[in-house]
C-alpha cells in the first residue's frame, strides 16, 4: 500500500474573488466597445429620419433642403403628424393662407378625414397619393404608374408656376385624369382641371388626350401623352393639386433644372406651410377586449415563474460535478481488414480468375497434403494423385484445378463450391 | 456553487401565494425570499476547500481483479461538511461507484472505498476529487474540485499462466530423460555420483573410480556421470510495439498477446535456469527488462509491459542486430515477437534476419487471425467467394513470409491469441531438447 500525502492541496475551482477578477476584465472590454460605439454615432451623426420625403430629413431622399428654403423667403412651415395639429397650426394661420401638403403613402387617412382637410384650407397639395386620397379630394384623378428618376419633363401648360420651372425631373409617380361619374359630375358641377407635366409615355395607347378628360380641360394641356406628373383641380375657391413628380422636392435633386422653382411656386404660394404627415395617431383604435384582458391577473406572473422554475431546473441538471477525466483511447483495428478491403476490390473490379487462382493455390496446397505429397510436388503429380484418389477423370480434375476459366460471377460460385467439394471427397479418401 | 432539486422545488412552490393572493407582486417577493434562504444556506454550509485528502491505494493490480480504493477525508475546517463526493477515476479503470455521500463533523476524519475493476491494462489514473457541500436547508452548496492524483498500473493479466506446469513437467522429463539416455549436444556435465542399479553402464567414469576407493571397506565403488540439460543459456525477447501490433485479432491487440507469450516464456526459461531479457521496441525502447533473475523477473516484466501501447510508427527492423548485441554477445535465443502478414510489410525484417541467425537461434512469433482461415471455408454466396479468395491470399502471403523466414534459418511459431503462448513455449522446449540454444 502506497500512501499519497498531500500536505498542500491545489484547489482547481477558482474561488468567488477570482472568477469576479475574471469578470472585470471582461466588464471593461465591454464599457470600452460601447464607449467606441457611442463615440462613433455620435461622430457620424444619427440619421434619424432616412424616411424618404421627410420634411426633417437631411438624407438625400429627404426634403429639407426645400423646407429650409421656404422658410428663408418668410413661408411659415408647420410639421405635423396628426390631424389634431394639423387642425391646431391651421386655425392659427387661417385657412386662406395656408396650404396643407399631405403625404400618406399608407393611407391612413379616412374619407372623412380627409374630407375635413379640405375644409382647413382652400389650398390642399397631396404629394403622391394613394387611390383613396384621389377618389375623395380629386375625383377625376387616377393613379397611372411610377415614372423613373431619369425622366426629364418640360412645362407645358399655362400655370404660371410650371411655366417658371422650365423642366423639371420626372421621378414618381405619374396620374392620368379620367371621366368623372355622372353622380360626382353633377354634385360638382364648376371643377376646372389643369394636367401639366406630361410624361408622354401614354403605355396604354394614349389614342386622344383632350376629349378623354370628361371634364373641362383647362386650354393649356397640350401634351403628347395622358400621363401627368402635376394635377391642379380648382373647385370654386378651393384648389388640390396632385404632385407626383416627387423627385423634385428631394435633397437630392432640388438644386437641378427648374426643380427649386417648381417647389418653392407650388409650396410657397401662400403664407404658410403646413406639411402634414399622416401617422399612428390618426388611426381610430376600436377593438374587442385582448386575452391579457379576459384572463386573471395571475396568469402573466405564474407563466413568468414557470419560466423561472425552467431555468432553475436546467441550473439544477446543468452544474457539472467537477471536469471530465481525460482518457486516451486505444486504436482499434481489426486485422482482418486488409483481407476485408482486398475482398471488396476483387468483388468491385470483377477481378474473377484472380480470385479463382487465389482459391486454386490454396486448394492446391491443400490437396498436396492431403495426398501425402511433398511441398516439391508439380501441380501436373498433385492433379494426376487427385484424380487417381478420387476416382474421377483426369480431364475434369485439370480442368477445375487449372484450365477452366470463370466468365460470370455464378460460374466462379460453381468452380468455388466444386473445389470444395473436390478438396472433402479427397479428404474423405484418405 | 450548485444548486438542489429542492431549489427548484422551493422556487415553484412559489405559484400558491402566487394564485391564493393573485398579486403579481408576490412574485417578486417570492424570489426575494427564496434568494434570501438560498444566501443563508450557502453561508452556513461547511466549506469543502477546508478538507484534506489522503489516499490508500495499491500500487499494482492485476487486469480482471478488483482492488479497493481508499480516500481518506479529514475535515480541517469549522463546520460540518455534508453532502457528496466524486473520486475522478478514469472510465477504464472501472470504479463501480464515483459518487459517495459523505458527513464529516469539524475535525473528524471518514474513509471512502472505491472498488476499482480496471478493464485496460496501463496506468489508470484519478485526477482529482469534487466536493458538493450542502447548507443545512439542502437547497444550495458549495463546490469544489481538489487535485488529489492517484494512479494505479494495471498489468498484464498473464492467463496463460495455466500452461506453465503441463510445460514445467515436459522440462523435467527432458531433465530426467537426459540424465539416464541422452549424451551430446544438448547436454552438459553435472555431477559425479555413485552407481546405483538401473544406471546406464556406458555412463561409468573409470578414472573417477580409479580415484576413488571406500577408506572403510576399500571395496571399489563405481563412479558414474550424470548429465543435464545445458543451463544458463540467454534468451533475448524483442516485442514488436509498431503499428501491426496494434491490430486487434479476436478483441485483443496483437501486442497484449505477444506479452502473453513472452511471460510464458520467461517463466518458463527462468525455471529452466536460462537468463532472460526483455525489449520492447519500435523506434525507439519502450521498455527493458535486463539482469532480472528468480520470482523479481516476472514482476519486473509485467511492470515494465503494463504501461506500453502500440505506436502507430513502423518498426525499425534495422537497429534490432543492434540491440540484441547491446544485450549480449554470446549466442542466444532470440525471439522476434512480431506478425509475419505481406511479403511487402516484412521486407525489413527479412533483410535482418541473416544477421541475427549468423550468432543466434532465431524464432519469430506471429499471431494468426483464425477468421482468416474460417473465411476461406464460407463460400454461400458471390461476396463470400470473394471474401474467401482474399483469405486464401493472406493466407498463401503469410505462408510465404513464414517459407522465407525458415530458408534465412528462422524458425516461425503462428498461432490463434489462445495457442500461440503454449507453442512458443513448446518451440522452446523443443529446441533446448536438441540443444540448439
Amino acid at each position: 500500500m502506497t500512501e499519497t500525502l498531500a500536505p498542500e492541496q491545489t484547489v482547481l475551482t477558482p474561488t468567488l474573488r477570482k472568477r469576479a477578477r475574471g469578470l472585470v476584465f471582461w466588464a471593461v472590454i465591454a464599457l470600452f466597445a460601447l464607449a467606441i460605439a457611442l463615440i462613433t454615432i455620435g461622430l457620424t451623426g444619427t440619421s434619424q429620419d432616412a424616411v424618404r420625403l421627410s420634411p426633417d430629413s437631411p438624407a438625400p431622399a429627404g426634403a429639407r433642403g426645400v423646407v429650409q428654403v421656404l422658410r428663408s423667403q418668410g413661408v411659415t412651415v408647420a410639421v405635423t403628424s396628426s390631424l389634431a395639429e394639423t387642425r391646431t397650426a391651421a386655425a392659427i394661420s387661417g385657412p386662406e393662407s395656408t396650404t396643407i401638403l399631405v403625404r400618406d403613402t399608407e393611407s391612413l387617412l379616412d374619407g372623412a378625414q380627409l374630407r375635413s382637410l379640405g375644409g382647413l384650407s382652400s389650398n390642399v397639395i397631396l404629394l403622391e397619393p394613394g387611390f383613396r386620397q384621389l377618389n375623395t379630394l380629386a375625383p377625376g384623378v387616377a393613379q397611372a404608374g411610377s415614372l423613373d428618376s431619369d425622366v426629364v419633363l418640360s412645362a407645358d401648360c399655362a400655370l404660371p408656376v410650371v411655366q417658371r420651372a422650365g423642366t423639371v425631373s420626372g421621378g414618381g409617380h405619374g396620374y392620368r385624369l379620367v371621366p368623372a361619374s355622372a353622380d360626382t359630375g353633377s354634385e360638382t358641377p364648376t371643377s376646372i382641371t389643369t394636367a401639366c407635366l406630361s410624361s408622354g409615355d401614354g403605355s396604354d395607347g394614349g389614342t386622344d388626350t383632350g376629349s378623354d378628360s370628361g371634364s373641362e380641360s383647362g386650354g393649356a394641356t397640350a401634351g403628347t401623352g395622358d400621363v401627368y406628373s402635376l394635377v391642379r383641380v380648382v373647385t370654386g375657391e378651393s384648389a388640390v393639386t396632385v404632385l407626383g413628380a416627387s423627385d423634385a422636392l428631394t435633397n437630392e435633386t432640388i438644386v437641378t433644372r427648374g426643380n427649386a422653382a417648381l417647389a418653392l411656386g407650388v409650396l410657397g404660394e401662400r403664407a404658410s406651410l403646413i406639411w402634414y404627415v399622416p401617422s399612428l395617431a390618426d388611426v381610430a383604435a376600436v377593438s374587442p377586449p385582448t386575452l391579457a384582458e379576459l384572463s386573471p391577473d395571475w396568469v402573466v406572473p405564474t407563466a413568468l415563474l414557470v419560466f423561472i422554475v425552467a431555468i432553475a431546473a436546467a441550473f439544477w441538471r446543468g452544474r457539472r460535478f467537477g471536469p471530465l477525466v481525460i482518457e486516451n483511447l486505444p486504436v482499434v483495428v481489426r486485422a482482418s481488414e486488409t483481407m476485408e478491403g482486398r475482398a471488396r476490390l476483387y468483388q468491385r473490379s470483377s477481378a474473377r480468375s484472380r480470385a479463382l487462382d487465389a482459391l486454386r493455390v490454396g486448394a492446391i496446397g491443400r490437396l498436396a497434403t492431403a495426398c501425402g505429397l511433398p511441398r516439391t510436388a508439380s501441380v501436373e503429380e498433385i492433379v494426376q494423385a487427385v484424380a487417381s484418389i478420387s476416382g474421377r477423370p483426369l480431364d475434369q480434375v485439370r480442368t477445375l484445378l487449372l484450365d477452366a476459366r470463370p466468365t460470370s460471377d455464378r460460374e466462379l460460385i460453381r468452380l468455388s463450391d466444386a473445389l470444395l467439394e473436390l478438396e472433402t471427397a479427397v479428404a474423405a479418401q484418405r | 456553487m450548485a444548486v438542489s432539486g429542492w431549489f427548484v422545488a422551493l422556487v415553484a412552490l412559489g405559484v400558491v401565494p402566487l394564485i391564493v393572493l393573485d398579486q403579481p407582486v408576490v412574485l417578486v417577493a417570492w424570489l426575494i425570499l427564496v434568494i434570501l434562504l438560498t444566501t443563508l444556506d450557502l453561508v452556513l454550509a461547511g466549506t469543502p476547500r477546508g478538507l484534506r485528502f489522503t489516499r490508500e491505494l495499491p500500487a499494482r493490480v492485476r487486469l480482471g481483479e478488483s482492488v479497493a480504493s481508499r480516500l481518506l477525508i479529514s475535515n480541517a475546517g469549522s463546520r460540518r461538511v455534508s453532502g457528496i463526493v466524486r473520486d475522478a477515476w478514469q472510465p477504464s479503470a472501472g470504479a463501480v461507484a464515483t459518487r459517495h455521500p459523505l458527513s464529516i463533523p469539524a475535525g473528524e476524519r471518514r474513509t471512502i472505498t472505491t472498488t476499482l475493476v480496471p478493464f485496460r491494462r496501463g496506468e489508470r489514473r484519478s485526477a482529482h476529487v469534487t466536493v458538493r457541500s450542502f447548507g443545512p436547508l439542502r437547497l444550495a452548496a458549495r463546490q469544489a474540485t481538489i487535485e488529489v492524483p492517484g494512479s494505479i498500473r494495471v498489468l498484464p493479466p498473464f492467463t496463460s499462466r495455466k500452461h506453465l506446469p503441463s510445460r514445467l513437467a515436459r522440462l523435467r522429463e527432458l531433465d530426467g530423460r537426459t540424465s539416464v539416455m541422452i549424451r551430446g549436444q544438448g547436454t552438459e556435465f553435472d555431477s559425479l555420483r555413485e552407481y546405483v542399479r538401473g544406471d546406464d553402464v556406458r555412463s561409468i567414469d573409470w578414472r573417477a573410480t580409479a580415484r576413488r576407493r571406500d577408506p572403510s571397506s576399500g571395496a571399489p565403488s563405481l563412479v558414474v556421470r550424470t548429465w543435464r540439460p545445458e543451463r544458463d543459456r540467454r534468451v533475448v525477447i524483442v516485442v514488436d510495439s509498431g503499428r501491426t501490433s496494434a491490430a486487434r485479432i479476436d478483441n485483443e491487440p496483437r501486442i497484449d498477446t505477444a506479452f502473453e507469450s513472452a511471460l510464458l516464456l520467461a517463466a518458463l526459461a527462468s525455471r529452466a535456469g536460462d537468463r532472460v531479457d526483455l525489449v520492447i521496441y519500435d523506434r525507439r525502447v519502450r521498455g527493458r527488462v535486463q539482469g532480472a533473475t528468480g520470482a523479481d523477473l516476472l514482476a519486473s516484466l509485467v511492470n515494465t509491459m503494463a504501461p506500453v501501447e502500440p505506436e502507430l510508427l513502423e518498426m525499425d527492423w534495422a537497429a534490432v542486430p543492434g540491440l540484441v548485441r547491446s544485450v549480449t554477445s554470446q549466442h542466444a535465443l532470440v525471439v522476434l515477437a512480431t506478425s509475419v502478414d505481406a511479403p511487402g510489410a516484412a521486407e525489413g525484417l527479412l533483410a535482418v534476419l541473416p544477421q541475427l541467425t549468423r550468432r543466434h537461434t532465431v524464432i519469430v512469433s506471429s499471431v494468426t487471425d483464425p477468421s482468416v482461415v474460417d473465411a476461406t471455408l464460407a463460400r454461400g454466396d458471390r461476396t463470400e467467394v470473394y471474401r474467401a479468395a482474399a483469405a486464401e491470399r493472406a493466407l498463401l502471403d503469410r505462408e510465404r513470409v513464414s517459407a522465407a523466414i525458415r530458408q534465412l534459418g528462422g524458425v516461425v511459431v503462428t498461432g490463434t491469441p489462445a495457442d500461440l503462448p503454449p507453442a512458443l513455449a513448446d518451440a522452446y522446449i523443443a529446441l533446448k531438447a536438441a540443444g540448439q540454444l
